[in-house]
């Protein structure tokens, strides 16, 4: 029981209720009201979430209004008490005098206690149940494989002969499991429209289920920092409908880019493609990195590019012992004959 | 005072203003001089240290310039300035063999202003040496805050190459959060929190003079970082990217090792002090709620922050002596990281705010002039915020990849954190409901502070529930929800606190006219600032980046200028501290009309704060109730409270 005066002289009736029977509970109303009607309206109107494009952005952006909701609830409570107590208990400059002593007020405090423990287990259920769900695959999901390095993407199809690809490509309406991997430092997978995210950690693999539900060419980003190139490490992610999808794997295993080519240059093509084309611009291997040289613009040497791909440095990583001796060949065959 | 005859007295080994001072060259007097040549004999030290040990083990090179930095500029030149300046010099002195002088008050109080660039054993001293140079590097990490947000108002490179802005934005949140915000803290409450339970000063008064020598130290080490490329990991310094960043980053690794120190010691001498040295009748309960703040405060540091040394530690060795803690290759773990740094780096945002909460229930209920709404239960949330706290690091690992099922607990524990935080919101509310609000400077801050915090605290919450999270993790909107909490919530109550203080402090009132002009000013610009970045977070930008989308152009340039009235703001601020310090007009004992033990006594305080101890006699905040006071001063004089002349706060 806390001590103090609150029932003191007026029987049943604290100081406190009192003060809110004098029509403050209708001001205090009104002025919840009136915030979260703006504040609702704002949250409604205003356009400020991604598209939605996958089965898993639907359940993030159910938690999303559910938790915006209790928030904006919350946030009008609070507003309406702070602005009515702001004007309404102002006190006179030549007031000297103390305010009533209420010590604290058990009911009050219990239910101030109770409602944000009720509104958090909401959201705490509602997030394991839509968490869970969007753990578990629709069906047998189709398997990329995706490295991450400083500072380029690379996806590998096991199910599609091997297929390596520097985008993302993606049938619609079936799940697909990420497997993710890093080769030096930590990277993060995140496709804003897709909703889900996912750190691709040197040393243990980690998974990811995403649903497309949408056709389209999204930004495909690195959201956790990875040095130098890091702002730039990115890519796009394609959605296309099955049969698209398979037209394309079938080109990529004739003969653009993948891992079962064989053949001096098609093979450096790809490995140019998917280990040096996220940072390096190569017109004749299609890329466009933007972190390194410009390659197009470069006389190269055959010694020079051999030890800088050995090597590194500039802030380019070295590659040995990542690439045989036999690719950094051919890439350096290719590199220095294609761009003379 | 003839010296021949006193000396050898065994009274003059307990007073020292008796004892004749042993006449020293100047260079070995503890002072700056000798700090200086000690720094440079101790980095030679470590040189020939280091050299000879490298030499006696055949390690090629002979002359490792790495090794040297860390080991001889980084750790052994700071012990030589620290023993210089005379940190070391009583304990030094009891261990070769000299009498103690446990009344020895030669470096107490300040009597011009060279006493406050000394090893000073006075609690108030130390409390404005600590306020002073945290706001140095408050400005120091804002100008890089300035420089980040001139790069961010276009989508391409302007200013700095990829690795300058990444140093940039990484010396900065280092800055603000362990030179700032934390020792910020730690000065307020080392001025004020002995006056509050009525102590003559803090329990180890040596230890806390080191334990503000030592963040200067941290504070410059991070700057020079700039001179050695490298602390450019983010201020969380993830391996392994810290393992492979340029050799710069042992710069960070070390800064983070002083500061982390100097609070550790800290906190051992608050609760220490708190324990042991409260006036009588000063029972837990009746104690004001900034001392309960601080309490929970200083258990949270002691528990936690050897963690983040571990860490730190870590990486330096991962670095320099070639082990495998986070190199994956070699069996290293490299989310173990993020464990071990995030059970400190979690419980440190509460250490970055319970404080916070502390100055604004004074601030609240003075100005209201009403007692703190459920003050227990204020007191129990503090506790209870401080046993949660502990138990939600992972959640800034939902993405990571660590073991799958924690993150619902994580969850759990994290939301549930909003109920003692919501308790608090709710009675600071409470406590202005019927009350006699008076909107001075202080008052501002505070309040401005609970709708700032309240709405950091709701996309607190939005971050908690884990499908959010992982849609907006490593987004601007996270850099949104840490500056509404850090920025609308730290930062806002540190100028609670400053305003509040300051005629205690100085002696002087501030020019309340300025304070509000500051207060308004910065409060638009933060909301200006930061509101858009939820926006552009939750659409698709990352954060850490130098360059961005062009559909993000114009928030940025928007953000990027808001900004700048934000970092303007903060010059009216330094005008006006500096100027009232000087000449603003003579501050009465109390001009709030407080009720807490340190409005009692002089502004400032004398040397020794109390000339007879303090007795407690009722609760802190017992406004309007008749008759009532918390505490009579010198037996004859009036407890503030019904009987003392009312004053117009």
């Amino acid at each position: 029981m806390p001590r103090g005066s609150i029932w003191q002289g007026s029987g049943p009736f604290s100081r406190l209720d009192r003060a809110l029977r004098r029509g403050a509970v209708v001001a205090l109303i009104s002025i919840a009201l009136v915030v979260a009607a703006i504040t609702t309206s704002i949250a409604y109107f205003v356009d400020w979430l991604p598209e939605n494009a996958s089965e898993e952005r639907d359940g993030i952006d159910l938690v999303l209004w559910v938790t915006v909701g209790i928030c904006l609830f919350v946030f009008s409570v609070v507003a309406s008490v702070s602005i009515y107590a702001g004007f309404r208990f102002r006190a006179r400059p030549d007031d000297d005098s103390d305010g009533p002593p209420i010590h604290g007020h058990t009911g009050l405090e219990i239910v101030w206690t109770a409602v944000p423990t009720i509104l958090v287990t909401i959201i705490a259920v509602l997030s394991a149940i839509v968490l869970a769900e969007n753990d578990s695959a629709k069906g047998k999901p189709m398997v990329v494989e995706v490295l991450a390095q400083q500072y380029a993407w690379q996806f590998t199809y096991p199910e599609n002969g091997g297929v390596k690809a520097t985008t993302l490509y993606l049938p619609i309406d079936r799940s697909t499991k990420l497997v993710l991997s890093a080769r030096d430092v930590i990277h993060s997978f995140w496709v804003p429209e897709f909703g889900q995210k996912q750190d691709a950690v040197p040393g243990i693999v980690t998974t990811i289920i995403i649903t497309p539900t949408k056709v389209g060419n999204f930004r495909l980003i690195c959201t956790e920092l990875c040095g130098l190139g890091h702002a730039l490490m990115r890519t796009r992610a394609i959605v296309m409908p099955q049969a698209g999808f398979d037209r394309w794997v079938r080109q990529q295993r004739q003969g653009g880019g993948g891992a079962t080519t064989t053949g001096g240059e098609t093979d450096a093509k790809g490995l140019f493609a998917s280990t040096c084309g996220g940072c390096h611009t190569l017109s004749k291997a299609g890329t466009s990195g933007m972190v390194g040289p410009n390659l197009d613009d470069l006389s190269l040497n055959p010694e020079g590019v051999r030890q800088q791909i050995r090597r590194g440095g500039g802030g380019m990583p070295p590659f040995e012992g990542q690439l045989s001796d036999s690719q950094i060949d051919s890439l350096v065959q290719y590199l220095t004959g294609s761009t003379q | 005072m003839t010296e021949t005859t006193t000396a050898h007295t065994p009274a003059a080994h307990h007073d020292a203003s008796h004892e004749p001072p042993r006449k020293r060259h100047w260079l070995l007097t503890a002072g700056w001089p000798r700090a200086i040549w000690m720094t440079f004999a101790f980095f030679g030290l470590g040189f020939l240290i280091v050299v000879g040990l490298r030499a006696l083990l055949n390690y090629e090179p002979v002359v490792d310039w790495h090794v040297i930095i860390v080991a001889a500029a980084l750790t052994l030149a700071p012990l030589g300035f620290l023993a210089g300046l005379g940190g070391f010099d009583y304990w030094a002195s009891y261990a070769i063999g000299n009498p103690t002088k446990p009344e020895d008050h030669s470096g107490h109080g300040a009597y011009s202003w060279k006493d406050y660039f000394r090893v000073n054993t006075d609690h108030k001293v130390i409390g404005i040496q600590y306020v002073a140079t945290t706001i140095f590097f408050f400005l120091a990490g804002g100008l890089l805050a300035m420089f980040v947000r001139a790069e961010l108002a276009r989508p391409q490179t302007e200013f700095f190459d990829t690795q300058t802005y990444n140093e940039l934005f990484t010396v900065h949140a280092s800055l603000m959060i362990f030179l700032f915000i934390i020792p910020a803290f730690a000065g307020l409450a080392n001025f004020v929190l002995p006056l509050m339970i009525g102590a003559p000063d803090m329990a180890f008064p040596r230890l806390n003079a080191l334990s503000y020598w030592l963040l200067p130290i941290a504070g410059v080490m991070l700057l020079s970082s700039f001179f050695f490329p490298g602390a450019g990991a983010g201020w969380t310094n993830y391996a392994t990217l810290s393992v492979d960043q340029p050799f710069g980053n042992v710069f960070f690794s070390m800064a983070v090792q002083w500061a982390g120190a100097s609070s550790i010691m800290t906190a051992l001498n608050f609760l220490v002090t708190i324990i042991t040295m409260r006036a009588p009748g000063m029972t837990f309960w009746r104690m004001p709620l900034l001392v309960w703040a601080n309490f929970t405060t200083s258990l949270l540091v002691v528990i936690a922050t050897p963690f983040i040394a571990g860490s730190q530690f870590f990486v330096l060795f991962d670095r320099i002596m070639h082990t495998n803690f986070f190199e994956p290759g070699e069996g290293g773990y490299v989310l173990g990281y993020q464990h071990i740094f995030w059970f400190y780096s979690h419980p440190a945002v509460y250490i970055m705010i319970l404080p916070g909460f502390g100055i604004v229930s004074e601030v609240i209920s003075t100005f209201s002039r009403k007692p703190i709404f459920g003050y227990r239960l204020m007191a129990l949330s503090l506790m209870a915020i401080l046993v949660l706290g502990f138990s939600v690091w992972a959640h800034h690992m939902f993405v990571s990849g660590m073991a799958a099922y924690l993150r619902v607990p994580m969850m759990v524990t994290t939301l549930l954190i909003a109920v003692p935080t919501g308790i608090k919101v709710f009675s600071w509310l409470a406590t202005l409901w019927e009350g006699k609000i008076h909107f001075r400077a202080p008052m501002l801050w505070a309040l401005g502070f609970v709708s700032m915090f309240v709405i950091g605290g709701l996309s607190g919450v939005m971050l908690g529930a884990v499908p959010i999270d992982i849609a907006v993790s490593d987004t601007y909107f996270i850099v949104a929800h840490i500056h509404y909490v850090l920025l609308g919530g730290s930062l806002f109550t540190i100028f609670a606190g400053i305003y509040y203080w300051f005629p205690k402090m100085t002696g002087r009132m501030y020019d309340e006219r300025l304070a509000k002009i500051h207060f308004w000013l910065t409060f638009v610009a933060v909301n200006a600032t930061f509101f858009p970045m939820h926006l552009i977070g939750i659409q698709g930008m990352p954060r850490r980046v130098a360059t961005y989308e062009d559909q993000f152009a114009n928030w940025n340039l928007f953000i990027s200028i808001s900004s700048f009235v934000l970092g303007a703001s903060f010059m009216i601020f330094v005008y006006n501290m500096i100027v009232s310090w000087k000449s603003g007009p003579i501050a009465p004992a109390n001009p709030w009309g407080g009720r807490t033990i340190e409005w009692l006594v002089d502004s400032p305080p004398p040397v020794f704060n109390f000339d007879e101890v303090p007795q407690v006699v009722g609760n802190p905040y017992d406004f309007g109730v008749k008759g009532a006071r918390h505490a009579i001063l010198n037996g004859d004089r009036v407890g503030a409270g019904e009987l003392e002349p009312a004053r117009t706060p």
